[in-house]
């Protein structure tokens, strides 16, 4: 067992508890910060894809952004509120609990099942690029490779996702503008 | 070696946490936080089918891009939280059943 | 002239039939603006003149066409003429025309006088169609109808009760002897399979042969076809014990009562026997000549006592149809159509001048407002010095009735009358009462008829004393005229020319029947003699009683039965009427109890299935259906839980949706 394999186990043991806790802590703040390490470790794992990029993309934007995001609608959310939300939650398997757990692991089955039955089906543009090649190897410059791909073959979807996201700016502070400015 | 299964695999698991946390927590920020969860199992998946295409770099430009959608997702949502709160002063999902017939 | 000559006698002779027909269709059409009458007049006197031209010693012929057929059975409407169809042809459009004129005046002012007119034209087309009918079938279609039309005529005042009740009594009597009838014609066509009168009953036809048919049926059917005939005859012409109708149908018109009830269709019956004559074996003979004679005798006993004119006369009809019925009976039958012959045009004038007489009283009684009863002889008296030419006729009309010489009734009665002593003596033993009884009813006629005459238009007026408030006149000249056209068909001159003795009369010589019995020179001598003397003497014993009044009649037992006529109508009401009642009553009381019970149990049942089908549609059948409804109900209301707004659960379903998908997907 290789240091990747372990730093890979260790990644994935610690996005995948991290996760958990943050679906069952009653508490928000608490599950908002594990949520902090549920992104690193995931961030972590997208370096075992050798998408260092990507990665950091990750951390930039998560959780720089939307978890900064979050912690602030939390802040603006008053005392009363979260301890009703606590109080509320107090039984340990309320019944759409049990219900949410059952569809969840039934789905984890499902995808688990489905992993397990076509992992010898590769399909063909892998088996392909793994006989030429052409696959992504840990010496690869993938941010100069991703810097070009985007003003060159995915330079729409680039200009789409950029007017798409000014469009989300404006809507969003257009939404939580104050009803009584309107 | 870490194969494709590793990944899938796990991206399975987080998909699935997520997924119980959208359908199990009454609070909505819980939710987005579900929401956030299974996006990234899917970027995992991206990064993972990604890493075995190196002309295109399909995964990685398409894991940023659900990035960012994800981002503007929670933007958004998080604005229409605080709409509902507003309006419901609860951000209870159970008590938000305003679509009921 | 060419025309007319040599116009084929069948055709005038359909001429005759059709014209009173054409008469009633153009009645029937034109209906209430047709009052005049002048169609149906000029239709009958064409008719008349046309039966004249064709009238006697042609020699006997027949036309047929074909009806209808049944199988190879072929059926004919056709037209016999020999010297009985064509006496009677003449007879009846003779006796009509003046009737027909004579309800002008009659009939004058009357409301329903297009129905009058109209029945009347129908009446004349069925009796001449009837005389001349060459088969039995039609003749007896045409003997139906001239029933029909009778019993409308009866019954034209049907507004009346008593008109109506006498139509309905006319037409139920008239169908019991319809049903022998029909017998009779079902009997002649099984044994000779025809209708034909000439095949059947000419000389040496096929009714005479009986016996010689293959196949024959027994002598007795022979006895029962007579009698079956007779019983027809018997309905018709009014012998015992069916005569009940007749004196009930004088509710109709007087000139109705004349043609109809006194010279024509009543002669029907008689006319029918003489046609079935051959096929008359020796019993129903007897049966006839008794059946004659009681009627004879009994009608003329129940009018000695009657007080209405025109039942006086209606007995007398009856009687006199009692006469020609002996006639058939003893075989002179000859005699009884010569009888007939000159009784039609005798009583046909004495109903019309007691006609005359109810129209003045009715309207003097109008006039006056007194309330007494118009045909009342009672009420009547002197009339002669107010009616004399009616008076005068109404004399001629009843010596001729009594059989008084140099009148046309004394040739005919004094020919049954001797012929029936003739046939007696020829019998012996209890036959000798036919004869007897004959006279006696002959003296007995001439006393009832003086004393109708006398009533009438001898003594005192009863209310003389009203006179002045109104007058009675004579009979206008419309009526007086048809009267004295009928008053010279009453004397001997027209029928013979000599007054004494009947054979030379032209009928009787023409028909030339050979009778079964010899002739006795003494009796054609003294019967007349007994006959005419006899009559002068009832005719004094009149005189004493009604206008001298010697002495008071007895209302003896004798007169109470003459006078309810023999409480003939009483027995039937208790005999037939009663039980008949009983039996409605009883299948009134079965209909309602047993058929209406049954009907009724068969509703309950209906009733209590269709609760049961009610119960198990609303239990079960609707059971279903609301257990369907309730089924549907409850998953919508289980997925109403599902739609309860949280977005949540939406998507739990939604995923669960995927999951199931994902996993149906694995397992196939």
């Amino acid at each position: 067992m290789t240091l990747e394999v372990i730093l890979f186990y260790a990644f994935a043991l610690l996005a995948i508890g991290s996760a958990l806790l943050v679906v069952s802590l009653k508490n928000l703040a608490r599950a908002l910060f594990l949520f902090f390490i549920v992104l690193f470790a995931m961030a972590g794992l997208y370096l075992f894809a050798l998408a260092d990029f990507v990665a950091i993309t990750q951390i930039l934007i998560y959780v720089g952004g939307v978890l900064i995001l979050m912690i602030f609608a939390f802040m603006l959310s008053n005392k009363e509120l979260l301890a009703d939300l606590q109080n509320t939650s107090k039984q340990f398997l309320s019944l759409p609990n049990w219900q949410a757990a059952v569809l969840a692991i039934g789905f984890l089955a499902a995808i688990s099942y489905g992993i397990y039955e076509w992992q010898d089906f590769t399909p063909d543009w892998i088996t392909t690029n793994l006989r030429n090649g052409q696959v992504i190897k840990p010496t690869d410059n993938t941010i100069n490779e991703i810097g070009y791909k985007f003003i060159t073959q995915y330079v729409l979807a680039f200009e789409v996702i950029s007017i798409f996201l000014l469009m989300v700016l404006i809507g969003a502070a257009h939404i939580s503008r104050r009803e009584e400015q309107a | 070696m870490i194969t494709l299964t590793h990944c899938l695999v796990v991206s399975a698991c987080i998909f699935c946490i997520g997924l119980y946390a959208v359908l199990a927590k009454r609070n909505a920020i819980m939710v987005l936080v579900g929401i956030e969860l299974m996006i990234n199992a899917a970027i995992l998946n991206f990064v993972a089918f990604g890493k075995y295409d190196e002309s295109n770099y399909g995964g990685q430009i398409f894991a940023l891009f659900a990035i960012v959608l994800a981002a503007a997702a929670v933007a958004v949502g998080l604005a229409i939280i605080l709409n509902v709160y507003r309006k419901n002063k609860t951000i209870n999902l159970d008590d938000i059943t305003d679509l009921r017939d | 002239m060419d025309f007319l000559t040599n116009i084929s006698p069948i055709s005038c002779s359909l001429l005759v039939v059709l014209l009173p027909f054409l008469a009633f269709l153009y009645q029937a059409i034109v209906g209430r603006k047709a009052r005049s009458g002048n169609v149906s007049l000029v239709a009958i006197s064409l008719s008349a003149i046309l039966s004249i031209y064709l009238f006697w010693n042609q020699s006997p012929i027949e036309s047929n066409i074909e009806w209808f057929r049944i199988g190879d059975k072929r059926f004919f409407l056709g037209i016999l003429l020999n010297n009985t169809t064509l006496l009677m042809q003449a007879l009846v459009s003779i006796v009509a025309l003046p009737v027909h004129i004579y309800s002008k005046a009659y009939m004058k002012g009357d409301s329903g006088i297009h129905r009058y007119w109209m029945y009347l034209s129908l009446f004349c087309f069925a009796m001449l169609g009837l005389v001349v009918s060459s088969n039995l079938l039609q003749l007896y279609i045409f003997w139906e109808l001239v029933g029909f039309a009778s019993y409308l005529l009866i019954g034209f005042w049907f507004t009346k009760e008593s008109a109506a009740q006498a139509n309905k009594k006319a037409f139920i009597i008239n169908r019991i002897g319809d049903l022998g009838f029909l017998i009779g014609l079902a009997i002649v066509y099984a044994q000779f399979g025809t209708f034909n009168i000439v095949e059947l009953f000419a000389v040496n036809g096929l009714a005479e042969n009986w016996f010689s048919q293959v196949n024959s049926l027994s002598g007795t059917w022979l006895t029962v076809a007579g009698c079956a005939f007779f019983l027809g005859a018997m309905a018709k012409s009014a012998q015992f014990p069916l005569h009940v109708w007749l004196p009930d149908a004088m509710e109709g018109p007087t000139s109705v009562s004349s043609l109809i009830h006194a010279a024509t269709m009543v002669a029907a019956g008689v006319f029918l026997l003489a046609t079935v004559f051959p096929l008359l074996n020796e019993t129903v003979l007897l049966i006839i000549a008794i059946i004659g004679t009681t009627t004879a005798l009994l009608a003329a006993f129940f009018a000695l006592t009657q007080n209405d004119i025109k039942k006086i006369l209606a007995f007398s009809t009856i009687s006199q149809l009692g006469f020609m019925v002996v006639g058939i009976g003893i075989g002179a039958w000859d005699a009884a159509l010569f009888h007939l012959t000159t009784h039609a045009f005798f009583k046909c004038l004495l109903f019309l001048a007691a006609g005359a007489v109810i129209h003045e009283m009715a309207h003097f009684k109008h006039e006056t407002n007194l309330d007494f009863d118009p045909q009342d002889i009672n009420f009547m008296g002197g009339l002669k010095n107010y009616m004399p030419k009616t008076a005068l006729l109404m004399g001629i009309a009843s010596l001729a009735l009594a059989g008084f010489p140099l009148t046309s009734g004394f040739l005919s009665k004094d020919a049954l009358v001797i012929s029936t002593f003739e046939w007696a003596v020829a019998k012996g033993g209890l036959y000798y009462a036919f004869p007897i009884i004959l006279i006696a009813v002959s003296l007995m006629t001439s006393f009832y008829i003086g004393r109708l005459i006398l009533k009438t238009f001898f003594g005192d007026f009863a209310f003389a004393k009203n006179l002045k408030a109104a007058k009675i006149h004579e009979a206008s000249k419309t009526m007086i005229y048809p009267m004295a056209f009928l008053a010279l068909f009453c004397l001997f001159i027209v029928f013979s020319w000599n007054p004494i003795s009947y054979h030379l009369s032209w009928v009787l010589k023409e028909f030339n029947l050979t009778y079964t019995f010899e002739e006795i020179h003494s009796l054609h001598i003294l019967i007349p003699v007994i006959l005419t003397v006899g009559s002068l003497l009832m005719w004094w014993i009149g005189y004493q009683l009604y206008i001298q009044k010697k002495q008071q009649v007895k209302q003896n037992a004798l007169f109470r039965f003459s006078f309810n006529q023999g409480y003939l109508n009483e027995f039937y009401a208790k005999t037939i009427i009663k039980p008949t009642l009983l039996l409605a009553n009883f299948s009134y009381w079965f209909d309602r109890t047993i058929i209406d019970g049954l009907v009724d149990l068969l509703s309950k049942i209906t009733v209590a299935l269709s609760n049961l089908f009610a119960w198990v549609d609303k239990y079960i059948v609707d059971g279903i259906v609301n257990a369907f409804g309730s089924i549907a109900y409850g998953t919508g209301n289980l997925l109403r839980w599902v739609q309860n707004g949280r977005l949540q659960s939406y998507l739990g379903f939604a995923f669960t949706m995927v999951l199931l998908g994902l996993i149906y997907l694995i397992v196939i």
